[in-house]
């Protein structure tokens, strides 16, 4: 058990110097916090739900109004300084942006959290049995594996979500159900070389269950890679969500995400008028991303730092 | 050898199988239990039940699921990939015209990750931690994280929409109604070249940015690994040139695995133009896939679903024999 410790220590220590990596686990931590207790704060203090439309909010030429503006009066011509400002400006059903964006937030990391770890849960199940297994579990499982990394699964995937219908549990699972394989592939790699190393075989010597070897003795070897991998899936599932969301068959609306307003603002092509209404959803998805993608970074150069360059 | 090919193309055979199989299921079969059936689809609005049993029939859903799955492979074994039901005309008519605008999107793409990644790349690993090192690594990251349905529609806002109200990046320099670049359509290679390349150019960057910053990293990763390879110590030692030893040597190691990459990203590559064609109202297999989709038009999709199945798998198997001939330890290595 010690040596786990002392190999532990010096990657949480390298990752806490890594200065990008904890700028961006502190932005992680922030969109958790606007998730969570932000959504609703930003609704109270604007008085603005996020599936509420405000006619007010829309000129009398159909325009939303922009950035920091007020509502206009019931001509829809002159601005009615009384009513409170739209911080980021309306869409074009005169829902206030910001919370929108801040409830969108909420969506992107429930399904890209849920249908990672529900994508673990899978992966890493299908991954230790082939990896143990072999035979033809095995070779079901790697042809399977094959199959998913050399498509373009998006196709298949927005075709599962048309049939399957909107709903965000369904978004939720027909993503893990399009990423299981990226950790089945590295438990099932890991598993095969850990189950001929020594100690396994001293573990099974003594008379350790497959159940026990697999998930006391094998697993563990591979948390590491799963961690910086899994931080990349969430990323990509962020991403993988509001491109269902964009192509119209993600969390139905009017629930608010990134990925819809995004689609919204640029299908109505009223983003060229407003440009606010692609900039700013576009935006909140890129610094997600970046904050994934340095914090995965981060993690790999910690846990692996032969990696490091 | 022709025990690595054989093996490599029946692995290929299988992966098209499964995924047209899943195709298959999804939008034939799974696609029933919700109320969607492809007769109901196919016999326009509100048929009679006679007119709908004699759809079911024409389609041949009426028959067991074996015998309608038996077909289905037949068909696109001989070519076949049926009716649009939409479009009222066969699918392989539609597939290919679009196959070639899709193509058209892809390749170029590659050119221009290709030529954006490989310098930048190359430049960081000579120069590791130099001031051109960071800065195309924050590039890089920034680059992976921009999403591809957001820098397409940006591009086409500020490059092509924006000049025509006379204005650049913000600024009234431009005469009202200038045209950098065409806001979107597409113009056949055929028709006229020029055109053509500058109605892609747009979509071209906005499929290159993802992958030239991956590519970017690629670059990097690999040839620093090779430049710590002792070959190059001997090479330096006896005086050869940076440039003989980059291109001669280093390049040559890196290109085989860069090949492998490419020919995964381009077998995936719909995954990407589907937005930058659904931007640009590019009528490639992407903008067709998602329409059809959403108009449940099965036998386009499978169509789509299907072709693109073969040319993903195909770009693989061709790399993958490519790299087996290039180097013969992939032959027996992988199983």
């Amino acid at each position: 058990m010690t040596t786990v410790v002392a190999a532990r220590t010096p990657a949480l220590r390298r990752l806490r110097r890594d200065v990008p990596a904890m700028i961006s686990a502190g932005i992680l931590g922030l969109l958790i916090i606007i998730a969570t207790i932000g959504a609703p704060l930003a609704a109270h203090f604007t008085g603005h739900p996020p599936t509420k439309q405000y006619p007010d909010a829309i000129a009398i030429d159909g325009l939303p109004i922009g950035v920091m503006q007020h509502p206009y009066l019931s001509d829809g011509i002159t601005r009615d300084p009384s009513a409170g400002r739209f911080i980021l400006g309306a869409d074009r059903l005169g829902r206030d942006q910001l919370v929108r964006l801040f409830y969108g937030a909420r969506i992107s990391l429930i399904v890209a959290f849920g249908a990672t770890g529900l994508a673990m849960l899978i992966g890493i199940t299908l991954g230790l049995l082939a990896g143990y297994k072999g035979g033809w579990l095995d070779a079901v499982i790697s042809r399977m594996i094959e199959t998913a990394m050399a498509f373009p699964s998006l196709l298949l995937a927005v075709g599962l979500s048309v049939v399957v219908g909107p709903g965000l549990f369904n978004v939720l699972f027909v993503i893990a159900l399009f990423t299981w394989f990226y950790p089945a592939r590295i438990v099932r790699n890991a598993t095969m070389s850990g189950a001929r190393l020594l100690y396994v075989d001293s573990a099974r010597s003594v008379g350790a269950r497959p159940r026990r070897l697999l998930l006391v003795h094998i697993l563990p070897q591979v948390w590491g890679p799963l961690l910086v991998f899994g931080t990349s899936i969430v990323a990509n599932n962020i991403l993988f969500e509001s491109g269902l969301s964009y192509l119209g068959v993600g969390v139905p609306p009017p629930t608010a995400s990134w990925g819809q307003m995004l689609s919204d603002g640029v299908n109505s092509g009223l983003y060229r008028v407003v440009p606010a209404l692609a900039v700013v959803p576009g935006l909140a998805l890129v610094a997600t991303m970046l904050a994934f993608n340095l914090l995965g970074d981060g993690l790999r150069d910690a846990i692996d730092p032969k990696a490091r360059r | 050898m022709t025990r690595f090919v054989l093996r490599r193309l029946g692995g290929g055979v299988v992966q098209v199988v499964i995924i047209t199989f899943l195709a298959w299921m999804l939008f034939f079969v799974i696609a029933r239990y919700t109320g969607a059936t492809p007769a109901l689809r196919a016999a326009g609005r509100n048929p009679s039940p006679e007119r709908l049993a004699e759809v079911s029939h024409k389609l041949g859903t009426d028959q067991s699921y074996v015998v309608q799955y038996a077909r289905f492979l037949k068909n696109i074994f001989v070519g076949n990939f049926g009716y649009s039901f939409n479009q009222r005309r066969p699918v392989s008519d539609i597939l290919f015209p679009a196959a070639r605008a899709t193509a058209s999107v892809v390749l170029g793409g590659v050119v221009v990750w290709m030529l954006v990644a490989v310098p930048v790349g190359a430049y960081g690993a000579l120069r590791p931690r130099s001031m051109g090192d960071v800065m195309g690594r924050t590039f890089a990251i920034l680059g992976m994280s921009i999403p591809i349905f957001w820098v397409a529609p940006m591009l086409s806002y500020f490059l092509a929409f924006q000049p025509t109200q006379g204005v650049l990046f913000g600024l009234h320099v431009l005469p009202k109604g200038t045209r950098i670049f065409p806001i979107d359509g597409y113009v056949r290679l055929g028709t006229n070249p020029g055109q053509w390349a500058h109605h892609l150019l747009l979509p071209w960057l906005a499929y290159a940015t993802t992958f030239a910053a991956i590519y970017a990293r690629y670059v990097r990763t690999l040839t620093i690994e090779q430049l710590s390879e002792d070959y190059v110590r001997t090479a330096l030692a006896k005086g050869m040139r940076t440039s003989r030893l980059l291109i001669r040597h280093v390049g040559r190691n890196v290109s085989p695995i860069l090949t492998v990459l490419l020919g995964v990203d381009i077998g995936i590559a719909l995954g990407g133009t589907l937005f930058v064609e659904t931007v640009f109202n590019i009528p490639g297999l992407g903008y067709t896939g998602i329409n059809s989709i959403q108009t449940l038009d099965y036998p386009l999709v499978t169509g789509v679903i299907t072709f693109a199945a073969i040319v993903a798998v195909g770009a693989n198997t061709v790399v993958d024999l490519a790299h087996g001939f290039l180097d013969p330890r992939v032959r027996v290595g992988r199983g």
